[in-house]
């Protein structure tokens, strides 16, 4: 990086610092640390929520997602909207009209306490590892890409938002998260922009985009139907594992994560939480096909140009120093006889601007030519895995900032890179203040000291706000080789908790004769069978897109809790009387 | 279930909501199916 670069990234991190330092006046209590004083209007929820959302993770692997497997990623936001509805009926008015610091408190009055401990452990254990991973995932890819240490990396990506988050609570992540996604949607406009811009003279945005058309890219909906027919239960990403799947994922972490239960409480009313959510449907697909579109675009940038064997140039270079160095040497020739072949072959490219067509000849020799550049990178990852050089042979994450590296002008390398300490830094904050709330309001305040002062109160959020910061940056020491894409390893993993955490939030709402005993065990029951089936599809036994784990683990639940119920209240354990505290008289 | 009595916002019913974000999505399936087979 120059000099320039530097001092963008260093600006922007330090603005961001002393902002969110500045935006920390709260009320010295937990309704101000943890609820900025239940004070924000629908717009900061909305920006917070989308910020949370949206981590480092988001930025560096959607596009690089698009780049080998098209736009169809997307498909996985379409049960969102629906969820933010159902959410607004069902879930915002009681967590309002109870006052709750966190999701977990409403178990414990509808249930009993071991369902909510439980529920709320699940909450930190799942939270805990994922922020982790979201400290790591851009932490790696940045120290690969620019030779930084790993560590001192993994300190800056987890360890600096701490000063803001520890000192401002809610409310600097809220006001941060705001100037965050400004600085981040600009940056992304421009690296968006200057794709198209860098593209050869007389080649524009549609012409890219035919490109990426015709090589499979812009695949956005597919309906994950096999090709001898019946439905593929394996597909990751098609029209009804999103809508489906999707949706009950969507439910379950925008309804029981308190990472983002926790940014809408901040509203200062129901109304505000509500249409901060409901804005959040309207625009998380658009906002998500636009950002996997930039790797369509950079997909199409590199038919005109030379692409990299493979994006993660530190494990070429590892390769190059085993005893496969000579087999890298044939594969990269081999590789460049490839470029050579495609930009010859795009010299005679159809412009759409000048009114030609792409003929069904041309696009065959492209597809030909790339299946080609495919197989070689798919040779070369394999040699990855024989070498034993170790790392992740899926270079998906690295080929966004390959790209900004390597061809955006000085200054913009700087800003893209402040745009992944900013995302990251968002959602690792939002993660870091629920994890405290959880950890004082659930555990704490319930078993350790109920009868805290509210200076104490204030003092031991902001020592558990530290000690998970701590937590996160520990785990991201330890992460390695999560493999595939890192977008899908936090994916997954909610996946593996989501699910059951919302079958017993639904048993809760939906089944008044189910009481704590019967949901406590099922969602012991329900989580088992969810890492059973997680574990048999990752060993192949089975087939199972894992978005269908959110579906199956709230079923589960529900008729597991149904079942016993019965069997609890025939064999006359149960009394007739339902403690139901949400039917709560208006004010 | 706990029922809330406060309205939506904009419309007078949630039914307002659950067919402007259907309608939505339908809009946006029709515009990315579309959008996939002309470029393709």
């Amino acid at each position: 990086m120059s000099y320039f670069d530097w001092i963008v990234l260093i600006i922007s991190l330090l603005g961001i610092i002393l902002y969110g330092i500045y935006k920390s006046r709260s009320s010295r209590n937990l309704e101000g640390y943890f609820l900025s004083d239940r004070e924000m209007p629908w717009w900061l929820i909305l920006l917070s929520i989308m910020g949370t959302q949206a981590s480092a993770i988001t930025f560096l692997s959607a596009p690089g997602q698009a780049y080998t497997d098209g736009m169809r990623f997307v498909q996985y936001y379409f049960g969102l909207p629906l969820a933010m509805v159902v959410l607004c009926i069902t879930f915002v008015p009681l967590f309002h009209r109870l006052r709750l610091y966190t999701a977990y408190e409403y178990l414990e009055k509808r249930f009993d306490v071991k369902t909510r401990t439980f529920t709320a452990f699940l909450f930190l254990l799942q939270r805990g590892v994922s922020t982790g991973i979201s400290v790591y995932a851009p932490s790696i890819i940045l120290s690969s890409l620019l030779g930084w240490n790993i560590y001192i990396t993994n300190v800056l990506m987890g360890g600096l938002l701490i000063i803001y988050t520890v000192s401002g609570g809610a409310k600097a992540v809220a006001y941060t998260q705001q100037l965050q996604l400004i600085i981040i949607f600009v940056s992304m406009f421009i690296a968006a922009y200057m794709v198209v811009s860098l593209l050869p003279e007389g080649v524009g945005f549609f012409d890219a985009l035919q490109v990426g058309g015709k090589m499979g890219k812009l695949n956005v909906i597919t309906t994950g139907m096999k090709p001898n027919g019946g439905f593929d239960w394996s597909d990751q990403y098609n029209l009804l594992s999103g809508l489906i799947g999707g949706f009950f994922l969507a439910l379950s972490y925008f309804g029981t994560d308190q990472s983002q239960v926790g940014r809408y409480l901040t509203a200062k009313s129901l109304r505000e939480s509500r249409v901060g959510l409901l804005m959040n449907g309207l625009v998380k697909v658009p906002m998500q096909f636009l950002i996997l579109l930039i790797g369509v675009l950079i997909f199409s940038f590199y038919q005109f140009h030379k692409a990299p064997l493979f994006f993660n140039n530190t494990l070429i270079e590892k390769v190059a120093n085993s005893a496969y160095a000579d087999s890298l040497k044939n594969i990269q020739s081999e590789y460049d006889r490839f470029n050579d072949q495609k930009l010859a072959l795009m010299e005679k490219f159809p412009r759409v601007e000048a009114g030609m067509d792409f003929s069904p000849v041309f696009q065959e020799e492209l597809k030909k030519v790339n299946r080609q550049g495919d197989s070689l990178r798919k040779s070369f990852k394999q040699m990855i895995g024989k070498s034993g050089v170790g790392g992740d042979s899926n270079d998906t994450n690295y080929i966004f900032l390959r790209f900004v590296i390597d061809f955006l002008p000085k200054g913009l390398v700087g800003l893209l890179i402040a745009v992944i300490f900013l995302a990251s830094w968002g959602s690792i904050a939002a993660a870091l203040n629920s994890l405290a709330s959880a950890s004082v309001v659930d555990f704490h305040k319930k078993f350790v000291n109920p009868s805290m002062t509210e200076s104490q109160d204030y003092r031991i959020a902001k020592i558990y706000t530290l000690l998970w910061g701590i937590f996160c940056i520990v785990v991201a020491m330890f992460a390695y080789n999560i493999g595939n894409s890192l977008i899908e390893a936090v994916n997954k993993l909610g996946s593996l908790f989501y699910g059951v955490i919302l079958g017993v939030f639904l048993v809760a709402f939906f089944f008044k004769k189910i009481r704590g005993s019967a949901v406590f065990w099922s969602a012991i029951l329900g989580e088992l069978g969810v890492i059973t089936l997680f574990v048999l599809n990752e060993k192949k036994i089975i087939g199972l897109g894992f978005l269908w784990l959110n579906f199956i683990g709230a079923a589960a639940v529900i008729a597991i809790a149904w079942l016993m119920q019965i069997l609890i209240s025939k064999n006359g354990n149960s009394s007739t009387y339902i403690h139901d505290t949400t039917r709560i008289p208006q004010k | 279930m706990y029922e809330e009595k406060e309205r939506p916002p904009i419309f007078k019913k949630w039914s307002g909501w659950y067919a402007l974000v259907i309608g939505f999505l339908v809009a946006l399936i029709i515009f990315f199916v579309y959008f996939t087979k002309y470029f393709a």
